[in-house]
């Protein structure tokens, strides 16, 4: 089998010195077993899905199965099969009520408000509200998305080229995912800021400040409108907004837009494996297919950089937790509540109960001395010392808890 | 982990001494962390009273809503800069701790949190519900309202699609809470969205919802009505009790299976229209970059997936000895159907054994396995592969970074590994090319 050598671990990124990986260097070509399993497994898989309470369909939108509600089980499930028509709770919504909460856009802009801003105002009120997070200029730098400033220069099939950067623990740039590099529309730019932004004070903005703020992030991102560069002065609304296409409007997939955006959708996701990753099932003597040429030997790789800074800090004994100290609990009353509690919490013991001002003004006419006295000695039912061990400097404290609460 | 930095400097002889000499009181050495070097024969607890037998407990509503012992104070969600903004633990993840874990419902103060403008505490008398756009009759809903709709319960998962984010590069984290801990399974309860539509006559051009948050990030998204018209539901029960507030009190969306941040948290409005809104959610964040330099984006189902929950690093098998029977366990899940099985890898995926599924076996659920295993103290690559009814097999991680790369952020649903010393000590590292 494969032996691991501890020192040689985790010095660089792939540890392929880490394991004499004898099993996994054994299968560099795919083993026709693991084939077979894998095809077996997949049509034992269909056969059984079609089987029983769980009978389930494939074709769901998202590749998955989907379970019929029949004869009153939906899976394994139970159900109320009788008619719910009639359950009408609620009420019309009023026009003003939807005007007031339907302030969603579209990307052709239906939806946005009448409005204004400048690129000029936009930049003082970024300055002062949102460059704190986003940094200078929306160029990012304290930990919150980077808006502006990546590189929009596309490749012959227009992609991006800087979104295919793929990262090999910090030997290559990351893809930046900017307003000008990523996003595919901008009423979502003008939509988020006027509901969410600023960070602690979402919907402060006006929608005059939001059409500001918009212009000046897409004016960082170097948009034109119509071939119309955003300079300090130009005004953005909502038709202008409406003409954006952002750089990577192009960017995504698949089509969720027009007639055919459903079916787009379900064919995509019905051929996973070419399209998410998907594994196979092969349970002898299997190489890993995912291997750049089928014969380079699959390595071991350790954590090279652990994040171990958690919160709360990792702690797995079971101890109890550092007591918090009541500072102004009463010495007595802890006395009290293991051993008084009993009787003393009402008086259906006979005992004068704690709380009950009466019943203590009673006691206490015998004075405090003579009431020290009678718990150390015991008096009517009670015991001596109320049936503990304890001693007298102790009882007395809970005594004098006792009275404490009673007043 | 003093106790497995001990074990790890005796020799093979002596820690074959040491549980010899421990084997009397196996549950405690399984069970505690902090086993004294020598355990006596006559052991004290057995010997004497111990403290709660000799004392009056507490009274029985000490805490009229009751607390977890304070001995499980550690069993904690936790979180990391790293799943944060700048540190800000706003717009934040915490995680979690699924090693301590039994059967597959989560406690609801320990059930996975994640939020992009903080925890919004809803005022259930001013809560209203806005259900409009491409239906006939457009209503508003009060919470007392929205209950009056027939309920259905169903247990089913909850995973942030960037479970695992943090591990596309390679392993990072040291611990299986902070690996997979994005993701809990509870039972919600609530009613289905086609029994509300039924009575208020969704139009036919209706094939997309909008789906709104009340929060401070008005977090929204856009659903095909063919999934709405499916399982759908508005929940407002989690394991019995109303939804936490980190869950989204007094109600939220499930859509049974797909990505949790789809599940709008403190739903406020239901718009039907015709195309989708592309809200930021579904746009500059949640959409994988692929190495192509274009992104998925309306990512919907959590791929197959699962995890061994033990061994792993926070629960190890340093307390193991040769010849030791020991039942791995773990988690599967898919949100495309049902788990159909799992299988376990001990040489870092070169073979592969069938392990069982036990308990209940629900679709969009969390679903145990388990493996009986004669440890034998050699080192080993220990790992979990999952496959459901709709034809999935869980993939290496070279088989989705094949498809993917590894900028995608979301949707990582590749085989872990947890490397096991021949002193029984787990890590979180990665097979790949």
């Amino acid at each position: 089998m494969f032996k691991l050598d501890r020192k040689l671990t985790t010095i660089g990124m792939v540890l392929v010195a880490g394991v004499t990986f004898s099993v996994m260097t054994a299968c560099a070509a795919e083993s026709k077993d693991g084939a077979k399993e894998s095809k077996k497994a997949a049509a034992e898989t269909s056969n059984s899905a079609t089987v029983g309470v769980y009978a389930s369909k494939p074709g769901a939108l998202d590749g998955g199965v989907t379970y019929p509600r029949e004869n009153g089980i939906y899976t394994a499930y139970r159900y109320n099969t009788q008619s719910t028509k009639g359950v009408n709770p609620g009420r019309a919504a009023t026009a003003n009520e939807i005007k007031a909460w339907d302030l969603d856009a579209l990307p052709d802009g239906s939806g946005l408000p009448e409005g204004e801003g400048s690129v000029e105002l936009g930049d003082e009120l970024y300055e002062a509200q949102c460059a704190v997070c986003h940094g200078e200029f929306g160029a990012g730098g304290s930990g919150y998305p980077q808006l502006s400033g990546g590189n929009m220069d596309k490749d012959e099939n227009g992609v991006i080229i800087t979104l295919k950067n793929q990262r090999v623990y910090g030997s290559t740039d990351a893809p930046k995912r900017t307003v000008g590099t990523y996003w595919p529309v901008a009423t979502t730019l003008f939509t988020y800021i006027r509901d969410a932004m600023p960070y602690a004070h979402p919907k402060s903005l006006s929608n005059d400040e939001t059409y500001a703020i918009t212009a000046y992030i897409l004016a960082q991102n170097e948009i034109e409108i119509d071939g119309e560069e955003m300079d300090d002065e130009y005004v953005l609304n909502k038709e202008k907004l409406a003409k954006v296409v952002l750089p990577n409007r192009d960017g995504f997939y698949p089509n969720i837009d027009g007639p055919n955006a459903i079916e787009d959708i379900r064919a995509f996701y019905a051929d996973r494996a070419k399209n998410i990753g998907a594994g196979t099932r092969c349970m002898t003597d299997c190489k890993d297919p995912g291997g750049p040429d089928g014969k380079t030997p699959a390595a071991v790789m350790e954590i090279k950089y652990e994040m171990s800074d958690v919160t709360p800090p990792y702690a797995y004994d079971k101890t109890l937790p550092p007591k918090k100290k009541d500072e102004n609990a009463h010495p007595g009353k802890e006395a009290y509540e293991a051993n008084c509690v009993l009787c003393h919490k009402t008086d259906a013991m006979g005992a004068p109960a704690v709380g009950d001002k009466a019943a203590w003004d009673i006691v206490m006419k015998k004075g405090l001395d003579k009431v020290y006295h009678n718990t150390i000695h015991g008096i009517n039912g009670m015991p001596a010392k109320g049936g503990t061990s304890l001693p007298d400097d102790k009882i007395k404290q809970m005594v004098d808890y006792m009275i404490e609460a009673s007043k | 982990m003093n106790k497995t930095l001990e074990t790890e400097e005796l020799d093979s002889t002596s820690r074959r001494e040491f549980f010899k000499t421990t084997a009397s009181v196996g549950t405690i050495a399984a069970t505690s962390m902090l086993v004294p070097n020598t355990v006596l024969a006559d052991d004290e607890n057995i010997m004497h009273h111990v403290k709660w037998g000799t004392t009056l407990g507490h009274e029985v509503n000490k805490f009229p809503y009751g607390m977890p012992p304070l001995y499980e104070h550690n069993v904690v969600r936790r979180t990391s800069p790293l799943m944060s903004s700048a540190g800000d633990m706003h717009a934040a993840i915490s995680m979690t701790p699924l090693a301590d874990l039994s059967g597959i419902i989560v406690p609801n103060g320990l059930h996975f949190t994640r939020t992009h403008n903080g925890v919004a505490q809803v005022d259930p008398n001013k809560f209203r519900l806005m259900i409009h756009g491409l239906v006939e009759k457009p209503i508003v809903l009060t919470l007392d309202e929205l209950k009056r709709y027939p309920s259905e319960s169903r247990i089913l998962f909850m995973e942030c699609p960037s479970n695992s984010a943090a591990e596309w590069k390679g392993p990072q984290f040291g611990s299986l809470q902070m690996a997979k801990g994005m993701m809990s399974c509870a039972e919600w309860t609530g009613v289905r969205l086609k029994t509300i539509l039924d009575e208020l006559g969704l139009k036919p051009e209706a094939k997309w919802m909008l789906a709104e948050g009340s929060d401070g990030s008005e977090m929204s998204r856009t659903v095909p009505v063919e999934k709405v018209l499916d399982d759908a539901m508005i929940v407002w029960g989690q394991n019995g009790e109303a939804l936490r507030n980190e869950q989204g009190y007094p109600v939220r969306l499930m859509l049974p299976g797909w990505e949790a941040n789809l599940c709008v948290k403190w739903l406020k409005r239901l718009e039907f229209g015709d195309k989708p809104w592309y809200a930021k959610e579904e746009t500059s964040k949640y959409t994988a970059l692929t190495a192509s330099g274009k992104a998925i984006q309306h990512f919907y189902a959590n791929e197959v997936n699962s995890v061994i929950t033990y061994p792993c690093p926070e629960r190890d098998w340093t307390d193991l000895k040769k010849g030791d029977v020991v039942e791995i366990e773990g988690l599967a899940w898919t949100g495309h159907g049902t788990i159909k099985g799992v299988d376990i890898s001990f040489d870092g995926g070169k073979n592969w054994v069938e392990a069982q599924l036990k308990g209940l076996v629900l679709p969009k659920a969390w679903t145990r396995f388990s493996y009986m295993h004669k440890y034998d103290g050699k080192p080993m690559l220990l790992q979990s592969r999952s496959y459901d009814d709709s034809d999935n097999v869980q993939p290496t991680v070279n088989q989705e970074k094949a498809v993917v790369g590894v900028e995608g952020v979301y949707h990582r649903n590749a085989i872990m590994t947890w490397k096991i010393t021949d002193m029984g000590k787990v890590s979180n590292v990665q097979v790949r090319s």
